[in-house]
C-alpha cells in the first residue's frame, strides 16, 4: 500500500463527509446509482475475520459505500443518496474544516468556479431588519386581504409626465398627436432571466407554461424574461410571446433565430431587457461551461460544444450615452417602437449615475431599470466574483428611487429590484418592502429553482449548477438528469407559489390600507437598526 | 294607557339624545307602550328597550330620526319611521320589526340577527353586512323595495335579504358593486340586474320554496311600506334570482395546470423539435435510460469468478456460456459489479 502523502487531497479536506452505517446497509446500490457527481462508490474493504490470536492475520472482504476523494468527483452535499436509502444508512455532514478550495487552487492553478449563490452571508440581510410598522387602524380604512379587491399591477415601459403627453382634441375626442412610448401594466413579479442552457429545457418549459397559465387561466399578468440563450421558434411565433421579455446580453446568443422569426410573429413580445450586468457577478460576463452546451443548446445559440464566455461588457458600448443611442434605439426600432425596452444592471456604487442619465434621455425610450443585488444566484461564476463583488440591492434601489424623487421624476422609468429575494423564506415580504422603498416590481430566478426542487442553499449545499450535473434536473443538460424533472408538477408548483405570494402580498397591502401597489410608501416601513434608518430614510423604531 | 307623544324641538331648543332616551325609559317604566316621537336627529331611538310587562309590546312611531334607529332592538318592539332614516337602521337588531317608509342610509340591517327590517326606498353601502342567524331563533329578514349600495352583504353569515329592484331602471346593478364579499351564509333574493358580485357566491334561479317564501312575505312588507299596489309586479318571478355562498370546494379557483398543458400548450412540447423527450419522468435509481452510468464488461480481463453475478443487487447480470451480460432493464448503474470484480473486468461508463 502506498504511503499516505500529506500534500495530497484527503477525505477530511472535502466540504462534505459521508457518514455510513454498515450495519444498516443492505447493499442495494441505490445511493451510488443516483449520485450525479459520482462522489460515492461501492468498494471492497478488508475486515479482521476474528479476534482470536492465532487467526489475527486472517481477513475477509466486505462491500461498503465509500466517498470518492477527488477534485472533480466530490460530494456537494445534495443528499440524493440519503433520499433513496431505504434504511437511513447514509447521510452527509458538513465539514467545517474543509480545505477543498485551497487544494483546488493549489493543484489546478485555476480559479474555482461554481454555480448557485454566494456563501458569504456575513453582513446579514437588510430586509430582515425592516418591518411593516404602519398599520391603518382608525386613521384610515384597513382592508381585508382575502376578500377585497386589489390591483397588483405595475407599469413596464417609459412613463411620461402629464405635461409631456401630446394630446389634441379632434371632433370632440382626445387624440394622441405623437406616438407615446409603449407601456404595459404587468404583475409586479417577473420570472427572472435564466437562459436555455443555464437551466434545462424542462425547467425552462415549466416556467413558460406557468407564465402562460397564470396569464390565461388565473388572470395574473406575470411576465417571464427569457434569459439570453435563445428562444424556441415555436414560442416566438405563438401567442405566448406576449408574456415574454426577450433578453439580449453581451453574448447576443440566440438572436439569429429571434430575428428570423420576427416576420412571423403574430404578437409583440412583452418587452426587451438589455442585460448589462448581473448581481451575482457584476463586471463579469456570462459563463456556460462546455458540459452544459448540449446539442440543442449549440443549435439554438449557434455555437460549438465549448465553454461559452460572454464578454463582461457589450462590445461597442463605451458609455451610457452610446448605450442609449445604439442599444435602446435599435431595440426600439426593431420592434417598431411598440415594445418597452428596459435595462438590467448589477447594483453598484455607480448605478445611480446610470439611472440619472437614462432619466434624462431625450428620446424617452428607456422603459425600465432592473437592479440586481449581490445576493442573486447564477448558473456559473468564478467563486471570487460570486463571493466578493457586488452591492446589496436595498440601499441602491433606494438611492435610485430617491434620486428620481429629488428631481420630481419618480416612476418615469419603472424600477425593478432583484437578487436573493426570498432568501430567508418570505419572498412576498421582501417584494413588499422593496416596493415600499421605491421598486415598481421585483424579479426572481433563484426562487423559481427552489420551487422546482433545487436542493442548493446559501450555506454551500450543492451549488453545482455550473457542472450540468444538477441532481434535480433543473440546471442539468444530460438526458438522464433533465428527465428527473416533472414539467407538469414544476409548472403547477410555480403557479401555486405565485398564487400564495399573491395572497401574501395582499396580506401586507391590506393592513397598510393600500388596494394598489404602495410604490415608494416608505412611511409603511420601520427598522430597529439606526444605520438602516438613516441610510434608507425610514422611521427608526425601538 | 295613552299614547306618549314627544316633541323634541321646542322653541328652537333641541332635546339631546340622552334626554330623549331617558324620557322614553321613564315612560316605559311608567307602563307606556306606544310612542309618537317627533325626533330631530336623535340616535338609537327604539333600541335596547323592552316593555315593562313581559307580555306587552312597544310601538314607536317616529319622524326625522337620527342614526341607528332600532339599533339593538328587541323582540316585542315595532318601530315605524315615517319618511327616511339615516345610517344603521336596525344595527344588531335582535327581534324588532322596523319599518322605514322612505330610504335608509348606509349599513342598514348591519349585523341584524333577528326580527325584520323593512325599507320602502333605497339603502346605502354595506347594508346587510354581517347579518347572522342563530338557529334557536327565527332568521332575520331584511326587505328593501329598491336597491342597496355597493359592498352590501359583506361577510353575511345568515338570514334572508330581499331586494326588490323597484324603480331601478337606470342602475347597472341593484346591489352596486362588489357586494357579498366574504358571504358565507344566508340568502339574498334580488330582482333585476346585478354586476360585480364577489367571486365567493353564486347567483341561481329560485326554487319553489324560495317563491313560497316571497309570496308569503311580500304582502306584509308592501302593506307596511304602504305600497300594496306593487304586489303583482313584484311577484312576477321572471326577474328574480337568489345569491348564496359557494361551497368551499368551488371557491378554490385553482385548476390543474396539467389540463392547460393538454389543451392549450404545444402538442409535442416547446422543445419537441430540438430534443428527444417524450415527457417520461425518471425516478431516482431507475433502470435503462434513467441510469447515470452503466457497466461495460471486458471479456479479456474476466476470470469467471461470478462475484459480480452474486453481488448484483438487481440480479441484472446473466452468464451466457462464458459471457457476462448486464441487462439494462434491470440494472440501475450502482457500480457494485465493478467494485467487487477482482480483475476490473466491469467498468462503469456514463450512460
Amino acid at each position: 500500500m502506498a504511503a499516505v502523502g500529506i500534500n495530497e487531497l484527503h477525505k477530511n479536506d472535502l466540504p462534505w463527509i459521508l457518514v455510513y452505517d454498515e450495519s444498516k446497509c443492505i447493499q442495494c446500490g441505490k445511493c451510488t446509482a443516483v449520485c450525479s457527481f459520482n462522489a460515492i462508490k461501492p468498494a471492497v474493504e478488508l475486515r479482521k475475520k476474528s479476534n482470536s490470536i492465532t487467526e489475527k492475520n486472517k481477513t475477509e472482504k466486505v462491500l461498503v459505500i465509500k466517498q470518492n476523494v477527488s477534485l472533480e468527483n466530490y460530494c456537494r452535499g445534495c443528499g440524493m443518496c440519503a433520499n433513496v436509502c431505504p434504511n437511513g444508512a447514509i447521510r452527509l455532514i458538513r465539514n467545517k474544516d474543509d480545505r477543498y478550495s485551497v487544494a483546488y487552487r493549489a493543484i489546478k492553478a485555476d480559479s474555482f468556479k461554481k454555480g448557485g449563490r454566494s456563501n458569504l452571508n456575513t453582513e446579514g440581510r437588510t430586509l430582515d431588519k425592516i418591518k411593516i410598522g404602519r398599520i391603518s387602524q382608525m386613521t384610515d380604512p384597513s382592508l381585508d386581504a382575502q376578500r377585497h379587491t386589489f390591483e397588483l399591477r405595475t407599469p413596464f415601459g417609459r412613463v411620461l409626465k402629464a405635461d409631456k403627453l401630446n394630446f389634441d382634441v379632434k371632433d370632440g375626442k382626445i387624440i394622441e398627436t405623437t406616438q407615446l412610448p409603449p407601456n404595459r401594466w404587468i404583475y409586479p413579479i417577473i420570472f427572472g432571466d435564466m437562459s436555455i442552457g443555464a437551466v434545462s429545457w424542462r425547467m425552462w418549459e415549466a416556467m413558460a407554461i406557468a407564465t402562460a397559465y397564470l396569464n390565461e387561466v388565473m388572470g395574473i399578468p406575470i411576465r417571464m424574461c427569457t434569459g439570453e440563450g435563445g428562444i424556441p421558434t415555436k414560442l416566438l411565433k405563438s401567442r405566448y410571446v406576449k408574456y415574454m421579455i426577450l433578453q439580449i446580453a453581451s453574448g447576443h446568443f440566440g438572436w439569429n433565430r429571434i430575428i428570423k422569426a420576427m416576420p412571423d410573429m403574430t404578437e409583440d413580445p412583452a418587452g426587451i431587457l438589455i442585460k448589462i450586468g448581473q448581481g451575482a457577478k457584476p463586471g463579469d460576463g456570462g459563463l456556460l461551461l462546455a458540459s452544459k452546451v448540449a446539442k440543442y443548446v449549440q443549435e439554438i445559440r449557434g455555437v460549438p460544444k465549448a465553454d461559452l464566455l460572454s464578454p463582461p461588457t457589450h462590445q461597442g458600448l463605451y458609455s451610457i450615452e452610446e448605450s442609449v443611442q445604439k442599444m435602446f434605439l435599435s431595440m426600439n426600432a426593431a420592434f417598431k417602437f411598440k415594445v418597452p425596452v428596459a435595462i438590467k444592471v448589477a447594483a453598484s456604487t455607480t448605478s445611480v449615475s446610470v439611472y440619472n442619465n437614462l432619466l434624462r434621455d431625450p428620446y424617452n425610450i428607456v422603459g425600465g431599470f432592473f437592479l440586481d443585488g449581490l445576493a442573486a444566484g447564477t448558473g456559473a461564476a468564478h467563486e471570487i466574483s460570486l463571493n466578493h463583488t457586488g452591492h446589496p440591492i436595498t440601499s441602491k434601489l433606494r438611492d435610485c428611487y430617491l434620486a428620481a424623487v429629488h428631481q420630481g421624476r419618480q416612476g418615469e422609468i419603472p424600477l425593478f429590484a432583484g437578487g436573493g429575494l426570498g432568501q430567508t423564506g418570505s419572498f412576498a415580504a421582501d417584494a413588499f418592502k422593496l416596493i415600499c422603498l421605491g421598486a415598481n416590481g421585483v424579479f426572481t430566478g433563484k426562487m423559481l429553482m427552489e420551487i422546482a426542487g433545487c436542493v442548493g442553499s446559501d450555506t454551500g449545499r450543492c451549488n453545482a449548477c455550473n457542472t450540468g450535473l444538477c441532481p434535480a434536473g433543473i440546471a442539468a443538460q444530460q438526458d438522464c438528469l433533465v428527465k428527473r424533472l416533472d414539467v407538469d408538477k414544476v409548472a403547477q408548483n410555480l403557479v401555486n407559489y405565485i398564487l400564495a405570494t399573491d395572497i401574501e402580498l395582499k396580506k401586507l397591502m391590506a393592513p397598510v390600507g393600500c388596494s394598489t401597489l404602495p410604490v415608494g410608501r416608505s412611511d409603511a416601513l420601520i427598522t430597529v437598526d439606526k444605520h438602516i434608518s438613516n441610510r434608507l430614510d425610514i422611521q427608526y423604531a425601538c | 294607557m295613552t299614547i306618549c307623544k314627544i316633541k323634541t324641538l321646542k322653541n328652537n331648543n333641541r332635546m339631546s339624545t340622552q334626554e330623549l332616551l331617558q324620557t322614553i325609559y321613564k315612560k316605559i317604566d311608567e307602563g307606556h307602550t306606544e310612542f309618537e316621537i317627533e325626533a330631530c336627529g336623535q340616535h338609537d331611538i327604539g333600541g335596547a328597550v323592552k316593555a315593562k310587562k313581559d307580555d306587552a309590546s312597544l310601538l314607536f312611531r317616529i319622524t326625522n330620526p337620527g342614526q341607528r334607529v332600532g339599533a339593538m332592538a328587541m323582540d316585542g318592539v315595532k318601530i315605524v319611521v315615517e319618511g327616511s332614516a339615516p345610517a344603521d337602521i336596525g344595527w344588531l337588531n335582535s327581534g324588532a320589526e322596523i319599518v322605514v317608509k322612505g330610504d335608509g342610509g348606509d349599513t342598514a340591517a348591519h349585523c341584524a340577527a333577528g326580527g325584520k327590517v323593512y325599507v320602502g326606498g333605497r339603502v346605502g353601502t354595506r347594508s346587510g353586512a354581517l347579518m347572522k342567524h342563530d338557529p334557536r331563533f327565527e332568521p332575520p329578514q331584511f326587505w328593501v323595495l329598491k336597491n342597496t349600495g355597493s359592498f352590501s352583504f359583506e361577510f353575511m353569515g345568515g338570514g334572508i335579504a330581499v331586494i326588490c329592484g323597484y324603480d331601478c331602471d337606470n342602475l347597472d346593478s341593484i346591489l352596486g358593486n362588489r357586494s357579498c364579499v366574504g358571504m358565507v351564509g344566508g340568502v339574498v333574493y334580488v330582482r333585476g340586474k346585478v354586476e360585480g358580485l364577489a367571486e365567493c357566491v353564486e347567483r341561481i334561479p329560485l326554487d319553489k320554496l324560495d317563491k313560497d317564501f316571497l309570496k308569503s312575505g311580500m304582502p306584509e312588507f308592501l302593506k307596511e311600506i304602504e305600497r300594496p299596489e306593487l304586489e303583482e309586479e313584484l311577484l312576477d318571478f321572471s326577474g328574480w334570482t337568489k345569491i348564496i355562498p359557494l361551497p368551499k370546494e368551488l371557491k378554490e379557483k385553482k385548476q390543474p395546470v396539467k389540463e392547460f398543458i393538454k389543451n392549450e400548450w404545444f402538442k409535442e412540447g416547446l422543445f419537441g423539435d430540438l430534443v428527444e423527450d417524450n415527457g417520461e419522468v425518471f425516478g431516482l435509481a431507475e433502470t435503462g435510460d434513467a441510469r447515470l452510468r452503466k457497466p461495460v464488461w471486458d471479456k479479456d480481463l474476466c476470470v469467471s469468478c461470478d462475484l459480480c453475478l452474486k453481488n448484483c443487487p438487481q440480479n441484472a447480470i446473466k452468464k451466457d456460456l462464458a459471457n457476462y451480460v448486464s441487462e439494462p432493464e434491470k440494472c440501475i448503474g450502482c457500480g457494485i459489479c465493478a467494485a467487487v470484480c477482482p480483475r476490473k473486468a466491469w467498468k462503469m461508463v456514463n450512460n
